[in-house]
Formats: structure tokens, C-alpha cells, sequence
């Protein structure tokens, strides 16, 4: 993985995190840690309703686990070396279901020095064990001028 | 607090059936209107059991002598701890909670860390709301302040509702 070093850091480097596995008890622990507790992600006999076109046939993990699971990569990464995570955009492109195993990485994809601070932006993504991406978005990272990235 | 605060004496209601009725439909919604938002006071053990969900272990938000010597100066929570907080600073019958409500994608930026003990208010409303490929969409938009005033982190997600 690549070191949290501005100065150092170029487009296509790579930052990673750990698998994920997405169980019925990992789902449902979300629910409580989360407060959401959508019948989505709790109640079997709703979700072999159909959703428009869309039937998922059981229960499916929260969006926002994915968006958790990056978050911590990102701050895992940043915050040794001193900076912080600004922002983060994602969308969802698949359902995930319990025994799934998730992974999030990140691209380094461009930086950016403004009249203040210095900015990395890393295209980030979640994928499972098929190698399909279930989540995809953008972050932004500032790597404060003051701080020591060593 | 004069204001009642979403932790305080009546429990969560986790069946998201029962207040079901009482909710606006994406028909009700109207871009612009406030949200009606609780105060909560977020604690040690609601940060700790996000980091458990989602595999946090950095001491900045479990280890109180090691946040201290750390650059926040004491315990934080993730930055995500939004997700929490959506649902801590919003009332039964607000619309989030809808049966079938699907998330579609959000994006969030973070100024200051929110804090164990801090009381957390949310701004919120819907912006906009639209439809594409005969689903209903709503964007929101959201601001979560702590007790100083300080935005703790702003965002905007869109879900699609329930028919």
C-alpha cells in the first residue's frame, strides 16, 4: 500500500483495506449501531416482495456499511501521516447479501495545492468476492501544509 | 436541554412498521420544508458499538489516554458516525424511516470530529425531489452541528421511495 505522503504520492497509486464479511449478524449489529432498521435489512418474508423491477430475495446489507467500510480505510491511511478526510462520495451498484465477503480500495487520482492547503483526491470502490463492484465513489483527503507526512 | 432529546426516556422504536402511516409520502414531500430533527447526545458506547459494526479499532475513537496524547486532544468518532446520527436526530415518524426506503448514493464533507458527550442537532429537508425510470427520488440535504454551533459535517443523499 501506498505511504500517506503527499510529496511522494502519484496518480494510480493504491491504498486498501480490510475484507469485510457480511453476515446476518453483521447486518443485523449495523442495524443497531446505525438505527436503521428498514425491514431491507431485517425481515426475509418483505424481501421476497419485488421493488419495482427489482427483487432481492432476501435481505441486503445497508448502503451505508460500504460507506463505513471506506470511510475507515481513508482515515486508517490519512491520519498517521497527519491528514484528514474531507469528503466522501458514493453510490451504490449492487446489493450485498449475507455471506458476501467486501473489500474497499482506493486510486490515488489526482492532487491538488490550493492558496491554504494541499488535497489528494482517490477514486475509491467495494468490491466482492466475484470481483463485481458494488460500491464507487470519490474522496477527498487534505494533507494539511503544516503536518509532518513522514 | 428544554428540548426533549432523542436519548432520553422513550426507547428506540426499531419496528419501522408503526409509525408507518404517519409518514409523508414522496407526494407529501415538498423540496424546501424543514425536517422536524432532535437533539441527542451522543456517548462513549453509541461510538464504540458504530466501530464495532464496521471494524473500527483506532484508538482516537476507543482508547481515552491514547486520544488524549493524539491530535484531537481527546476521544473522537469516525467521521461517519453521520450514519448514526441521522437516525438518532430524527423522530419516528420522519420519512427516512419509511419501509423500502433505498439508498441510492450520498455524499458527506467532514470539518470537526464529533465528540463523545457532545449534543448533536440536525438541519435537514428535502432539496429535490424527481422521477427516473418510474422511481421516485428525493434528494436531501443535511448539517449536523454539535452544542457550539460548529458544523460537525454536511451532506446530501438521495434515496429513492417506497411506491
Amino acid at each position: 500500500m501506498t505511504l500517506a505522503n503527499f510529496d511522494a504520492l502519484k496518480a494510480g497509486d493504491t491504498i486498501d483495506g480490510p475484507a469485510f464479511a457480511v453476515s446476518r449478524e453483521s447486518i443485523r449489529l449495523f442495524c443497531d449501531a446505525s438505527l436503521d432498521y428498514n425491514p431491507l435489512h431485517l425481515d426475509d418474508d418483505y424481501m421476497k416482495g419485488d421493488f419495482g423491477k427489482t427483487n432481492f430475495g432476501g435481505i441486503i446489507m445497508h448502503g451505508m456499511n460500504n460507506f463505513g467500510l471506506i470511510s475507515r480505510m481513508l482515515t486508517d491511511w490519512a491520519l498517521p501521516a497527519g491528514a484528514i478526510h474531507r469528503r466522501l462520495e458514493t453510490r451504490w451498484l449492487k446489493p450485498v447479501k449475507p455471506g458476501d465477503v467486501i473489500r474497499p480500495a482506493g486510486t490515488i487520482k489526482a492532487k491538488q495545492t490550493t492558496a491554504k492547503s494541499r488535497w489528494v483526491l482517490v477514486d475509491v470502490a467495494v468490491q466482492n468476492q466475484r470481483g463485481e463492484t458494488v460500491a464507487a465513489g470519490e474522496a477527498m483527503l487534505e494533507f494539511p501544509a503544516s503536518a509532518k507526512a513522514s | 436541554m428544554a428540548q426533549a432529546e432523542s436519548s432520553a426516556a422513550t426507547p428506540f422504536e426499531t419496528d419501522f412498521w408503526k409509525d408507518a402511516k404517519l409518514r409523508k409520502m414522496w407526494d407529501d414531500i415538498v423540496p424546501g420544508e424543514p425536517r422536524k430533527t432532535l437533539p441527542f447526545k451522543l456517548t462513549q458506547e453509541a461510538i464504540a458499538l458504530y466501530c464495532r459494526a464496521v471494524g473500527e479499532t483506532n484508538p482516537l475513537y476507543l482508547d481515552e489516554a491514547a486520544a488524549k496524547a493524539g491530535p484531537y486532544g481527546g476521544l473522537v468518532a469516525p467521521p461517519a458516525i453521520h450514519i448514526l446520527l441521522m437516525f438518532a436526530c430524527t423522530p419516528a415518524d420522519d420519512w427516512m424511516r419509511s419501509p423500502g426506503t433505498v439508498n441510492a448514493g450520498q455524499s458527506w464533507s467532514y470539518n470537526i470530529p464529533a465528540r463523545p458527550g457532545d449534543t448533536i442537532t440536525l438541519q435537514a429537508r428535502a432539496l429535490d425531489k424527481f422521477i427516473k425510470r418510474e422511481r421516485l427520488f428525493v434528494v436531501h440535504d443535511n448539517v449536523f452541528f454539535n452544542q457550539h454551533g460548529d458544523v460537525i459535517c454536511s451532506g446530501r443523499g438521495q434515496t429513492i421511495r417506497p411506491m
